[in-house]
């Protein structure tokens, strides 16, 4: 239905869920939005108290709800609010990407990034990289759950 | 190798004694060639104990259904729990002793080598066309009963895939333990079906995967054999919601399920991933899961690949030491970061 009919058309526009720490990326896509920085609308913003708060049980339920691609962002090493809460989520992020990719999903559904409060550029350089990256991959439907 | 009176005494001086208040062993089933696993309370059962190449099953599982018991009732542990171990067994036994869910003080490890062999692969067996109604270790052999007489088996040619592949076929951790440490003998190279199924590309995996979890019928057999899946209330059924008269369907349709029960695809997958995400660092590779699934979920590869993941990457060995952090609770400076940009 919908999702073949996205693929012949050309303007499928992928769908991201983009987990985003309060204390850093969350205010770096605001301070991407108040500097009036052009990028795509494609992300849908969810913050999060920190990277590490990031269950890969999120990352499945994006998925399933039909997510083309799913982001967590942190602050960088050293920054998190809480001293470690962004080196935990990097090892259990690791995990949850190779776990997918083995089982065959695309690795390029799903992306991490470490963007400070002071990073808007970077925060929307980031969305449109990862836009441009999942339009050839077409419509997710792997994990998606099926509601017909 | 083990003289299987060895173990015996041990049990039953530990009960005479009063130093244990029961004895998590396994004795023969009561039908066909495996053995059963059982909890003995009395000196006089002792004898019932077996040990041979059937014994596959964890049975650190059992010490989880006691602390669950425990708990239930409110009784006071008092003395100890013993338990016949495996190396695997001894591994499943640290990790819930590094989760805290019980003291090291409160089991009493009667730790088993494997030595040169392992536990039986009942599909290789059948393979194999043999029949039997018992099984013995010897040496490096197996010793079949069939109904044609006495048949003997080199026991790598029917050994489970992760006893071949068993980097320390011994129960470090233990109070006694019975035969020698024959670490380092090498079987099988490691990870051996790992590596020949990721020669495959994405689209090859997604196929063979796909129909895996098309196949699962959420039984939960895999869940309830697994040692390592002890929550009380698992992701899956949100159990802890409370459905009162007051609760209108907006809320009982609003509640967070993460994962419906159907046995549906994405349901399934979401499942599986789940799980395998639990077990990453914790799972010690007792395959018990893979051998209860009734429909043949290939569920060693997905817990091998985590092991493996978090062995190459993180360094990280699950069940070996009880003091050292869960894998996903502790981290390295130089963790891999290559994919965050
Ligand atoms: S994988 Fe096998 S044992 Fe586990 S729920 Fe599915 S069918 Fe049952
Ligand atoms: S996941 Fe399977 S192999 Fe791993 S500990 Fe649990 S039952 Fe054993
Ligand atoms: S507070 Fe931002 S990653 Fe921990």
């Amino acid at each position: 239905m919908s999702e073949q009919q996205a693929e012949v058309t050309t303007d499928y526009e992928p769908r991201i869920v983009a987990f985003l720490c309060k204390w850093c990326s969350s205010a770096g896509s605001d301070l991407a939005g108040v500097s009036r920085i052009q990028y795509p609308s494609n992300a849908t913003p969810i913050t999060v108290p920190c990277s590490g708060s990031v269950s890969p049980m999120y990352i499945l339920s994006a998925l399933k709800k039909g997510a083309d691609g799913v982001l967590v962002s942190g602050c960088h090493i050293g920054d998190c609010h809480y001293i470690e809460g962004n080196y935990l989520a990097r090892r259990k992020i690791h995990l949850v990407k190779e776990l997918l990719g083995f089982v065959g999903v695309e690795q390029d559904r799903f992306r991490m990034s470490w963007v400070s409060a002071a990073e808007g550029a970077k925060y929307s350089q980031v969305i449109k990289d990862f836009v441009e990256d999942l339009r050839p991959l077409g419509p997710q439907t792997k994990l998606k759950a099926d509601r017909s | 190798m083990i003289n299987i009176q060895d173990m015996r005494d041990t049990a039953r001086d530990l009960l005479a004694k009063n130093e244990v208040r029961a004895v998590i062993g396994y004795r023969r089933g009561s039908s066909g060639m495996n053995a059963e696993p059982v909890v003995i309370t009395d000196a006089a059962q002792a004898d019932e104990l077996v040990w041979d190449p059937t014994c596959f099953h964890n049975l650190a599982l059992y010490l989880v259904e006691d602390r669950k018991f425990l708990a239930h009732t409110r009784a006071k542990p008092g003395l100890p729990i013993a338990i016949v171990a495996k190396g695997c067994d001894a591994r499943a036994i640290v990790v819930l002793m590094q989760e805290h869910y019980f003291k090291r003080e409160e089991v009493y490890i009667i730790g088993m080598s494997c030595e040169g062999t392992g536990v039986l692969d009942e599909r290789k067996l059948a393979s194999q066309g043999i029949q039997a109604s018992n099984a013995a270790f010897d040496g490096d052999d197996y010793v079949f009963t069939t109904a044609q007489g006495e048949k003997r088996i080199a026991a790598r040619e029917v050994m489970a895939d992760r006893c071949l592949e068993c980097r320390i076929p011994y129960p470090r951790e233990h109070n006694v333990v019975l035969g020698e440490d024959k670490t380092g003998r090498v079987l099988a190279e490691p990870f051996a079906a790992l590596k020949r199924f990721e020669e495959r590309d994405a689209a090859e995996r997604w196929i063979y995967w796909e129909r895996q979890f098309d196949r699962c019928i959420r039984c939960f057999a895999c869940r309830s054999v697994c040692p390592m899946c002890f929550c009380d209330e698992c992701v899956v059924d949100s159990i802890s919601f409370p459905v009162t008269a007051q609760t209108t369907a907006e809320e009982k349709a609003n509640r967070v399920r993460w994962i419906e029960r159907s046995a549906v695809r994405s349901e399934n997958i979401t499942y599986h991933m789940t799980r395998a995400m639990h077990l990453a660092g914790r799972c010690v590779d007792c395959n018990e899961c893979e051998r209860v699934c009734p429909v043949n979920i290939p569920l060693r590869l997905l817990n091998n690949k985590m092991e493996r993941e978090a062995r190459e990457q993180f360094g990280y060995e699950p069940g070996a030491s009880i003091g050292a952090p869960a894998l996903v609770a502790s981290f390295l400076d130089n963790d891999p970061e290559k994919f965050i940009r």
